[in-house]
């Protein structure tokens, strides 16, 4: 009983490493920084992230590139409020 | 044996004491912390009471995990009806009270009455005695903690303990522990305060049998290796739960400006990694604690970095710990403030005054929101200017909140409700609540699944009864099939993307049940599937409480515990009044969900609201999940398989 694998153990070699996702949630691209790297652009939709190492191997999102994020954002907007103008 | 610790229920107002053994039948309806907890509270408080009344009952408990070797048994749950909301009050919180109430005999402390002077409980190896309060009464968390040891002359006893604020009445006074550990969102110490009661304070010597020591030692190494294994505690490991409000705010999921953003920005100073970066600085390298018996270490110890609003305020160089990620909520995203010494001197100040961070932080967020609105005015803040991102004017408000010296101060100490009635004009409109209870500091109107699990929550809006937070790692479907489908079958819609809304009602009603779980074992949701997809649930707790306690129970027989006592915290409130859409203690989120979209973040988060027609059908389906009816009531059908069709009739079990 004892070494039977549950499900959440048997999922535990799922696990990637050096890996980040793009925290835009209709990209969700991996993206695989170089170790050390402290800044990394989604290659599919262009989103720019700060990069912190927990350890090697484990790097996170630390958050935005804020100047991209937000010019991204406003563009987003003045997209959204376009449309809604225009109708 | 670990399930021979007993409950104790003291009347503070005729000073009697009852001591009762908890039969195995109960363990295994009930099985323990949380959810015998919802039973004793449904049994022994009388419908409709007054919570700040004697008729009220508080009940301390312990699960049966608390104490040993299992992963992080640390938990205590706090459970009574709450002032702030009139609804379920309940909090958990970690550090090493629960494991201390068990050596000392007990699993449950369930206090009624009121005492007609201040009091304290010392429950020590089998005894509970009431003890005069005169040594504790009006001191701080800590003071209060330090001064009992000093009392009894013994300095490793543990107490939880209420803090001025509820002293005064705030109606969202914490449980607190240690220095930093937070019974928070169930307004636990407010009714502590009502009773006259500072604290229960226990030492123990009663050691806890394991059941089946060397399995039990060998599937406990297992168990912590799949908790250590997990990325998301090595990451809480070095970073603590800052790292969830860091990750939230990348992508644009959080509150801001009250509700006004979803994104607080350039906010670097205040992010997971420049916390760390100070405790290095102050505490150094080694920094990061434990609850007890926990391996991941997610509290960071720091003290009051030397800056100049620190200075300032005669801060430089005070001790605590955390911050939590709520605290970031309460204290940055929501204000709109940036700077870490205000919110390590805000997270300070909550941890002593014993009151709940996201309860005031968002509470100080909405007067803002009024203040800039002009809904208050600087007469009714009382020369405050009470803008956003004035970190003297959030500091300030949380001294007049706890203290209640000001008229300001003394009206969101009652809490958001009957505040906006008291300030009046179209001041509720803006306040981000369900059932009366803020909403902590997340923003949902991306992802419709969080959305779901803050409107339905037993509390009030809350992310810890039922959030489907691997919603937000995007794992595939055949991976979310393996989770979702265990222990309990299903082939329903189940889907990858947190923008939609099909397969997520089945995902909040399974977060449910597994937090119930949980919190019924006694042990932390961090070593559950919470953040993480490869951590610990129902099969693996079949096994660690098997060779612990020696109660054998399948993972869908804990499923059916979990569920049964979750039923009774919906039947708990709806005998409160609880009506679905009943904008006041429904379980709906409020408009602005709807109506306003999303102005920052990534891309894709920009200009999202809730569709609110799928949002009502997703609530549907969780009614249907759990066996409700279409308004949200237990169909006797439900209530019969669960065994709580006799639940108004019965005498209390025990």
């Amino acid at each position: 009983m004892i070494d039977e694998k549950s499900t959440a153990e048997s999922l535990g070699s799922t696990r990637t490493y050096g890996q980040v996702r793009c925290m835009n949630p209709s990209c969700t691209s991996r993206i695989t920084p170089q170790p050390g790297q402290t800044m990394a652009k989604c290659p599919k939709c262009g989103s720019e992230w700060r990069i912190f190492w927990v350890k090697a191997g484990l790097p996170r999102v630390r958050g935005p590139v804020w100047e991209t994020s937000l010019k991204m954002a406003n563009a987003k907007w003045d997209t959204l409020t376009d449309k809604k103008e225009e109708k | 044996m670990a399930l021979d610790r007993k409950l104790a229920v003291v009347d503070l107002t005729t000073g009697n004491i009852e001591i009762k053994p908890i039969p195995l039948d109960v363990r295994k309806k009930f099985l323990g912390g949380r959810g015998l907890a919802a039973y004793l509270l449904y049994k022994y408080v009388k419908p409709g009471c007054d919570p700040m009344g004697p008729e009220n009952a508080v009940i301390f408990s312990a699960g049966p995990l608390g104490g040993t070797l299992a992963s992080a048994g640390s938990r205590t749950d706090v459970m009574c009806k709450n002032p702030l909301t009139g609804l379920l009050g309940s909090g958990n919180m970690g550090g090493f009270f629960a494991p201390e109430l068990r050596w000392a005999g007990f699993d449950h402390i369930l206090v009624k009455g009121k005492a007609d002077k201040p009091v304290y409980i010392w429950v020590h190896d089998g005894e509970v005695e009431i003890k005069d309060g005169k040594n504790v009464w009006g001191k701080t968390v800590t003071e209060a903690q330090w001064a009992v040891r000093e009392e009894l002359g013994d300095p490793d006893i543990k107490s939880a303990v209420c803090g001025p604020a509820a002293e005064k009445g705030v109606k969202y006074g914490n449980v607190m522990t240690g220095i930093k550990n937070a019974n928070g969102r169930g307004g636990g110490g407010s009714v502590m305060g009502s009773k006259n009661l500072k604290m229960v304070a226990a030492r123990g010597t009663m050691d806890i049998k394991i059941a089946h020591p060397m399995e039990a030692l060998e599937f406990d190494k297992k168990y912590i290796e799949m908790i250590t294994g997990a990325k998301v505690n090595q990451t809480m490991g070095t970073l603590g739960t800052p790292f969830i409000w860091g990750a939230a705010n990348a992508w644009g999921g959080v509150r801001a400006n009250n509700f006004q953003l979803n994104q607080l920005l350039y906010s670097d100073d205040i992010e997971p990694e420049s916390l760390d970066e100070i405790s290095n600085q102050t505490v150094g390298k080694y920094h990061m604690a434990a609850c007890f018996g926990c391996q991941v270490h997610c509290r960071a110890k720091y003290r009051i970095p030397d800056r100049p609003l620190s200075q300032k305020l005669g801060m430089v160089g005070k001790y605590d710990e955390g911050p939590e990620y709520t605290s970031q909520n309460a204290f940055c995203g929501e204000p709109g403030c940036t700077k870490a010494e205000t919110l390590l001197i805000c997270n300070h100040l909550v941890n002593q005054y014993g009151v709940d961070n996201l309860e005031i932080g968002s509470l100080i967020s909405w007067a803002m929101e009024l203040y800039e609105k002009g809904i208050l005015t600087s007469k009714d803040t009382g020369g405050i200017d009470l803008r956003f991102g004035n970190d003297e004017a959030l500091i300030e408000m949380i001294h007049h909140i706890c203290n209640r010296d000001t008229w300001l101060g003394d009206v969101l100490a009652e809490g958001g409700l009957a505040a906006a009635e008291k300030i009046g004009r179209d001041s509720l409109k803006y306040m981000i609540h369900v059932k009366g209870m803020n909403h902590l500091g997340s923003d949902e109107r991306a992802t419709p699944g969080l959305a779901l699990n803050a409107a339905m929550a037993s509390r009030g809006s809350d992310h810890l009864r039922s959030r489907p937070a691997i919603d937000l790692y995007h794992l595939p479907e055949q991976v979310l099939r393996r989770i979702y489908g265990s222990p309990v079958p299903y082939d329903g819609p189940l889907s990858p993307d947190q923008r939609e809304y099909a397969g997520k009602a089945w995902m909040v009603f399974w977060q449910e049940t597994c937090f119930m779980g949980v919190d019924c074992l006694g042990t932390c949701k961090y070593h559950t599937t919470f953040l993480g997809a490869t951590l610990p649930n129902f099969e693996d707790w079949s096994k660690v409480l098997y060779y612990n306690t020696g109660l054998e129970m399948t993972p869908r027989e804990m499923w059916d515990v979990a569920e049964r006592c979750n039923l009774i915290e919906r039947l708990f409130n709806i005998r409160e009044g609880m009506k679905k859409d009943d904008p006041l203690k429904g379980e709906m989120l409020v408009d602005r969900y709807f109506d306003e979209p999303c102005r920052l973040g990534a891309p894709d988060v920009v200009g999202a609201t809730l569709d609110r027609v799928k949002f009502e059908k997703m609530r549907a389906e969780f009614y249907q999940h759990k066996g409700c009816d279409e308004d949200g009531i237990p169909t006797p059908q439900t209530l019969s398989r669960l065994g709580l069709d006799t639940l108004d009739a019965e005498q209390p079990r025990l």
